[in-house]
C-alpha cells in the first residue's frame, strides 16, 4: 500500500491523463470518504444515544423488575401511575426550583463579573483564571466539600451566620434552603464560565457604540443597560440554554450534598431530590423498577425537549445561529 | 484604551471578592486535607493548613478498602483514552463537515447539533441493560466506549476548521493529488491543533469528573473510578473525613494542574468559541 | 490512492479500540486460572473482621487465594450492588455476605444461590442458634441459602466523661441501673440535658427507634413491618406503634442531637463529643471506634440496653450460583462461620457469634474491649444472645424501614408533628412496599 502511495508523482497532477488514471479512486474518495469520517459519531450515537432512548421507551411500557425474569407489557400504566405520583411532582418542582434559583443569579452574576473583567486590568489572565477555576474542579469532590460547609451544626456557613447574629439554617432539611445551597454549588461552578463567554461577546461590541452613547450623555451604568445588555441578548440566551440542559438533569451535586442514609432521596422529605435522582431511586436501589424509572426518564426527556425547543424558537427569532459552542458538558 | 474601560480600585476590590469566593472552597479542601481528622466539626473552622497532609495521603493510599489508587489509575486510563479518541474522531468528522462536500451534509450537521441537546444520561437504564448483555458491567469499557466521540467535539472542530482552514489550501493539496485522508493528516490536523488542545482539555476534565454513569455501571468496589472511590470514602460505614478530603484534593489536583499549565488556552478556547456564534 | 492511508488509519483506530477493550478490563471476578491457585472473592460490608482468618485459611490451603471487597462499605451501598450482580448473572464474589434485613429479599430468588444442604451443611445445624439457622432456610425448608455469621445483641454505649460532667454515675453497672425501661432512659436523659454539658443525650432518634422496634417486636409479635405471611403490617403491628410512641417521647423531651445517622455530621458529632449515648448493637462498637477515633479511647463504656434484650443485625454468608469455584467457596464459608471463625471475627472487630459453642467459649465470655474502658463485651452482648427471640423481616423490609425512619427523622427535625409523621410513615411505607 505504501508503495503505491509513494509512487505518487511529486508534482501536481496535470489534467487529462493523470486524472483519468486515478479518477475512480479519487471520485470514490471525495464521494464516500466524508461519510466514513462522520460515521464513528453516528454509529456510536446510534448505539449509545438513540437506541437507549428508544429502548427506554420500550422498557417504560413494561412492568420491568430488574430481578424478575419476565417483564409483562403494561402499556401506559407506568405513566399513569407516575402522573399520579406525588413524589414525582415533588421532584419536578425541586428540579425547576433549583433550576430557577440557580440560573437567574448565575447569569446576573456572570454579567456583572464579565463587566468587571471587561476593563483595563492588570494580570488579566490571572483574574480570568481565578473566576474559571471552580469550573475545572471535580464535581463530586466539590459537592462533598459543600455538603460539609453547609452542615447544620458544624458547617462554616451556619457558623458565619451565627457570628453576625443570625439563626442557623437547616441547609439539608429545609426545602428552600437546600435548593439555595445546591444552587450555590452550581453557581459557584458555572458563573465564571458564563462570565468568560459573556466577556467575549462584550469585547465584540464595537466601541463607537459606547462613544455615541457617551456623546448622548449616557453614563456608564446607562451605557451598560442600553448598549451592552441588548447586544448580549443572544449570548445570554445561549448561556441560559446550556444552563437548562444541565440544570434539568442535575444529579451529582444534590446526590453528593447529602450523606447518611439514603442520600438518593435528597433529604428526609425529598427536599432536594431532582428528577434524575428520582429516576435513579426507582430504577436502581432500592426499588429496581426499570419500567417505572424509564417512565421518569422519558417524561424528563420530554420536559427537556420542550424547554430546548422553546429555546431554539427564541434563538431563531433573535436571528442567531446554533449559538456559540457548548462548554464542557455538565 | 478609552477612558470607558479603566478599572477603578473598586473594580479590583470586587474582583478580589469574586476570586476569593471562587478559590475558597478549593483552599478549604486542602486545609481539611492537611489536618488530622479530629479537626472535623471544629468551630470556629480552621482556615489555615495543618501539618498532616503527608500522613493523610499515606493513610489514604494504605486504606485497602477504598481502592483509591486503582480509582486514580482507572480514571487516568478512562480520561486519556476518551480524550485521544474524541479529538481524533471529532477532528475527522469536523473536517468533513467543514470542508468536504457531500450529500446530506447540512441535514446531518443539524442532527449533530440536535444530539447535543439530547440528555443521553437519561438512557442509563437501557445502557445498563446493554452493558449487562455485553458483559461490560463493572469494567472500564462501559464508561469509555459510549463517549469515544461526542457531538460537541464534532461541532466544535467543525466550527474551528471552517474558520481556520482556507478552501484554497485544501484545493491546493487536492491538486497535489492528496486524498482526503492525507489532506486531513497533513493540512487539517496541524491547523486544528489549538482547537484540538482545547477540546482535549475539556474532554479530559469532563470525563475525569463523570459520575452518574460510572456510578450506575461500575459496581465492583475494587475497580472504581476516582470519583467513585471518593463516594465510597464519604459514604462509608465509618468515615475519616480528613481522608475523604485528602481524596477530594487528590482527585482535583490533576485538573488544577492541567488548568494552571493550560489555563490561557482553555480560556482562549472558551472565549473564541463564544464569539464564533 | 488515498484509500489506503485511510484504511490504515481505520485499522489503527480499530486496533487502538480493541487494545483498550482488552487492557481496560481489569478487575472483577473473571480470572480463571487453569491449575494455579483458585482466587476466591469475598464480598462483605461494614466490619466482618476476617483478615486474620483469611491468612490462616490460606496458610492451610496453599491453593486458595482470598480477596475481600467491601470492608467499610455502608450496607445501603453494598446490598444494591449485590442485587445488581445477581441480576446480571455475573460480578458477585464467590462468597457474599447477606444482612438479616435483606435475607428474605434474596431468598425470594433462591436460584441465585448454591443450596448448602446439598454440600453437607445439614451436619452443621448444631453449630448455630436455631433461629439463625432457620433464617438461612427458604420458606419450604428445602434450600439453605447461607450460614450464619453474627447476631446483633444490643447494649447501650455511653460516654463516661460526659456522664461525669452531668453528675450521673459513670460505672457501667450503676449506669445500667439508671434505665431498666425506656421511660427511665428518657428520665435519665432529662437529667443529663438539665446539666447543660453542651452535648445531647443521644445521637439521633432513627437508630434508637430501630433498636426499640426490634426489641419490642422480639419480645411480642416476633415480626416488625411484615407479618410472617409477608403482609405489610406497619400500621397494625402494635410493636411498631409502641416503638414509634416511645421514640416520640424521646424526641419530645429534646434528648436527640439530631445528627443524622451515618452522615458526615454524625461523624463530626462523634469527634466533637456531642452526644452521650448511642444504641449499640454488638457490631456498632467497631463503628464507634472508627468514627470517634483513637483520642476517645477509654472515654466510652457499655451498659445494658433499656428494656429487655433485642437483636439488630447479623448476617449470613452465601455462595452465588454464578461463582466459578463453588466447592472451594463453600469450604471457606464453613470455615468462616465455624465456632472458631466466629470467635476470630469477634476478637478482631466485635461481631457477636451466632454459634452457641462460640458464645460459651472462654474467648468470648472472658472478652473485654480496651477501647470501651475494658468493658466485658463478651458477657454484655453474649449473655442474652442465646435467649434472643428472632424478628421476622419481610420482602421489602429495607425499603419500608427507610420510609418509617425517614418519618422519625422529619419529626425529630421539627418538620412534622408526631401525628403527621405517623401518617407519612404508613403512607410512604405502603407506597414503597408496592413499588
Amino acid at each position: 500500500m505504501t508503495v503505491q502511495l509513494d509512487a505518487r508523482p511529486p508534482v501536481a497532477p496535470a489534467p487529462g491523463n493523470q486524472r483519468q488514471s486515478s479518477g475512480r479512486l479519487s471520485r470514490f474518495d471525495t464521494r464516500f470518504s466524508p461519510y466514513l469520517y462522520i460515521a464513528p459519531f453516528f454509529l456510536l450515537f446510534a448505539v449509545f444515544g438513540v437506541y437507549p432512548l428508544a429502548y427506554t421507551f420500550w422498557v417504560s411500557l413494561h412492568d420491568w423488575d430488574l430481578l424478575g425474569t419476565d417483564h409483562p407489557f403494561v402499556g401506559a400504566e407506568n405513566y399513569t401511575r407516575l402522573l399520579a405520583d406525588v413524589d414525582f411532582w415533588h421532584a419536578l418542582v425541586n428540579t425547576l426550583g433549583i433550576f430557577v434559583i440557580s440560573t437567574v443569579p448565575q447569569l446576573l452574576a456572570a454579567l456583572w463579573l464579565a463587566n468587571l473583567l471587561n476593563r483595563g486590568l492588570r494580570a488579566r489572565t490571572g483574574w480570568r483564571m481565578a473566576v474559571l477555576v471552580p469550573n475545572v474542579t471535580s464535581t463530586a469532590a466539590v459537592a462533598i466539600v459543600f455538603g460539609v460547609l453547609f452542615g447544620r451544626e458544624f458547617g462554616m456557613v451556619n457558623w458565619l451566620l451565627d457570628l453576625v447574629g443570625l439563626d442557623a439554617i437547616e441547609w439539608k432539611s429545609n426545602r428552600f434552603a437546600s435548593w439555595v445551597a445546591i444552587s450555590a454549588m452550581v453557581d459557584w461552578r458555572w458563573t465564571g464560565y458564563n462570565a468568560l463567554i459573556l466577556l467575549a461577546a462584550m469585547q465584540a461590541i464595537p466601541r463607537d457604540l459606547y462613544e455615541a452613547a457617551a456623546i448622548d450623555g449616557a453614563n456608564r451604568a446607562r451605557q451598560f443597560w442600553s448598549v451592552t445588555v441588548p447586544l448580549l441578548k443572544p449570548t445570554i440566551i445561549f448561556c441560559a440554554i446550556i444552563a437548562t440542559i444541565g440544570g434539568l438533569q442535575l444529579f451529582t451535586e444534590p446526590r453528593m450534598f447529602h450523606s447518611g442514609t439514603n442520600p438518593i432521596r435528597g433529604g428526609p422529605l425529598r427536599e432536594s431530590q431532582t428528577l434524575t435522582m428520582y429516576m435513579f431511586e426507582n430504577a436502581f436501589a432500592p426499588h429496581y423498577n426499570f419500567g417505572y424509572g424509564s417512565a421518569v426518564a422519558w417524561l424528563l426527556f420530554a420536559l427537556i425537549a420542550i424547554v430546548a425547543a422553546v429555546n431554539v424558537l427564541v434563538l431563531r427569532r433573535l436571528g442567531g445561529g446554533p449559538g456559540p459552542r457548548k462548554g464542557a458538558a455538565r | 484604551m478609552s477612558r470607558l474601560w479603566r478599572a477603578s480600585p473598586l473594580t479590583y476590590l470586587a474582583l478580589v471578592f469574586a476570586a476569593g469566593l471562587s478559590i475558597f472552597p478549593i483552599w478549604w479542601m486542602f486545609v481539611v486535607a492537611s489536618r488530622s481528622s479530629d479537626a472535623m466539626g471544629q468551630l470556629p473552622p480552621p482556615i489555615t493548613p495543618g501539618g498532616n497532609l503527608g500522613a493523610n495521603i499515606s493513610r489514604l493510599f494504605d486504606n485497602t478498602d477504598a481502592y483509591f489508587l486503582t480509582g486514580l489509575i482507572n480514571s487516568v486510563i478512562v480520561a486519556t483514552t476518551v480524550t485521544v479518541s474524541v479529538v481524533f474522531f471529532s477532528s475527522l468528522a469536523g473536517f468533513a463537515f467543514a470542508k468536504l462536500r457531500f450529500r446530506g451534509r447540512n441535514a446531518l450537521l443539524l442532527v449533530i447539533i440536535a444530539t447535543m441537546m439530547v440528555p443521553t444520561q437519561l438512557g442509563v437504564i437501557p445502557l445498563y441493560l446493554l452493558m449487562t448483555r455485553l458483559h461490560w458491567n463493572d469494567r472500564l469499557p462501559a464508561v469509555i466506549v459510549p463517549v469515544l466521540v461526542t457531538g460537541f467535539g464534532v461541532f466544535m472542530m467543525r466550527q474551528y476548521a471552517g474558520q481556520a482552514i482556507s478552501d484554497e489550501l485544501i484545493e491546493a493539496a487536492r491538486m497535489d493529488g492528496c486524498g482526503t485522508a492525507r489532506i486531513w493528516w497533513h493540512v487539517v490536523l496541524p491547523a486544528l491543533r489549538p482547537a484540538a488542545a482545547v477540546l482535549g482539555l475539556l474532554t479530559f476534565m469532563t470525563t475525569w469528573n463523570d459520575f452518574l454513569w460510572p456510578y450506575a455501571v461500575l459496581n465492583d468496589p475494587a475497580n472504581p473510578t476516582v470519583q467513585l472511590s471518593l463516594r465510597a470514602l464519604s459514604d462509608g460505614y465509618y468515615q475519616d473525613m480528613s481522608q475523604v478530603f485528602t481524596g477530594t484534593a487528590i482527585a482535583t489536583l490533576p485538573l488544577l494542574l492541567v488548568f494552571v499549565l493550560f489555563g490561557r488556552q482553555i480560556i482562549g478556547g472558551i472565549m473564541e468559541g463564544a464569539v464564533k456564534a | 490512492m488515498a484509500v489506503f492511508p485511510r484504511r490504515r488509519l481505520a485499522a489503527v483506530a480499530l486496533a487502538a479500540t480493541t487494545a483498550l477493550l482488552v487492557t481496560a478490563g481489569c478487575g472483577g471476578g473473571d480470572e480463571q486460572g487453569g491449575d494455579g491457585p483458585v482466587t476466591l472473592t469475598v464480598d462483605v460490608f461494614g466490619q466482618f473482621g476476617y483478615e486474620q482468618l483469611y491468612q490462616e485459611y490460606m496458610a492451610a490451603h496453599p491453593d486458595v487465594k482470598i480477596v475481600e471487597r467491601g470492608t467499610g462499605t455502608n450496607l445501603d451501598e453494598y446490598s444494591p450492588k449485590l442485587t445488581q450482580w445477581l441480576a446480571a448473572g455475573r460480578g458477585a464474589g464467590d462468597v457474599v455476605a447477606i444482612e438479616e434485613g435483606l435475607l428474605v429479599e434474596y431468598k425470594a430468588n433462591p436460584g441465585n444461590f448454591v443450596n448448602l444442604l446439598d454440600h453437607g451443611a445439614a451436619d452443621l445445624k448444631g453449630n448455630f442458634l436455631e433461629w439463625k439457622w432457620n433464617a438461612g432456610l427458604t420458606a419450604d425448608g428445602k434450600q439453605l441459602i447461607g450460614l450464619g455469621t453474627d447476631v446483633g445483641g444490643i447494649a447501650m454505649c455511653y460516654r463516661k466523661d460526659l456522664f461525669e460532667k452531668a453528675g450521673l454515675p459513670t460505672e457501667r453497672d450503676a449506669v445500667s441501673k439508671l434505665w431498666p425501661t425506656w421511660q427511665d432512659y428518657i428520665a435519665t436523659g432529662e437529667r443529663f440535658v438539665a446539666a447543660k454539658t453542651g452535648a445531647s443525650f443521644l445521637d439521633a432518634a432513627t437508630n434508637t427507634f430501630n433498636t426499640i422496634l426490634l426489641q419490642t417486636a422480639g419480645n411480642t409479635t416476633g415480626y416488625s413491618y411484615y407479618d410472617t405471611s409477608d403482609k405489610l403490617v406497619v400500621d397494625s403491628n402494635p410493636a411498631v406503634r409502641q416503638a414509634w410512641d416511645t421514640t416520640m417521647d424521646i424526641v419530645d423531651s429534646g434528648l436527640s442531637g439530631k445528627y443524622g445517622s451515618w452522615s458526615e455530621e454524625w461523624v463530626s458529632a462523634f469527634k466533637q463529643s456531642k452526644f452521650a449515648t448511642i444504641a449499640c448493637p454488638a457490631w456498632m462498637t467497631g463503628v464507634i471506634e472508627g468514627n470517634a477515633g483513637p483520642t476517645a479511647q477509654g472515654r466510652w463504656d457499655i451498659a445494658r440496653v433499656p428494656g429487655n434484650g433485642g437483636n439488630w443485625g447479623g448476617s449470613h454468608l452465601a455462595v452465588p450460583k454464578q461463582s466459578k469455584h463453588q466447592a472451594e467457596a463453600i469450604e471457606l464459608v464453613k470455615f468462616l462461620t465455624s465456632a472458631k471463625g466466629q470467635i476470630g471475627a469477634f476478637k478482631a472487630k466485635g461481631p457477636l457469634p451466632s454459634s452457641p459453642q462460640a458464645l460459651d467459649d472462654p474467648a468470648i465470655t472472658g472478652a473485654s474491649n480496651a477501647y470501651f474502658s475494658g468493658a466485658p463485651v463478651g458477657t454484655i452482648f453474649g449473655a442474652g444472645a442465646k435467649s434472643l427471640k428472632p424478628v421476622y423481616m419481610g420482602p421489602k423490609n429495607q425499603a419500608v424501614r427507610t420510609e418509617v425512619e425517614n418519618a422519625v427523622r422529619t419529626v425529630e427535625l421539627g418538620q412534622r408533628n408526631p401525628g403527621q409523621g405517623w401518617t407519612d410513615a404508613v403512607t410512604n411505607a405502603k407506597k414503597a412496599a408496592a413499588k
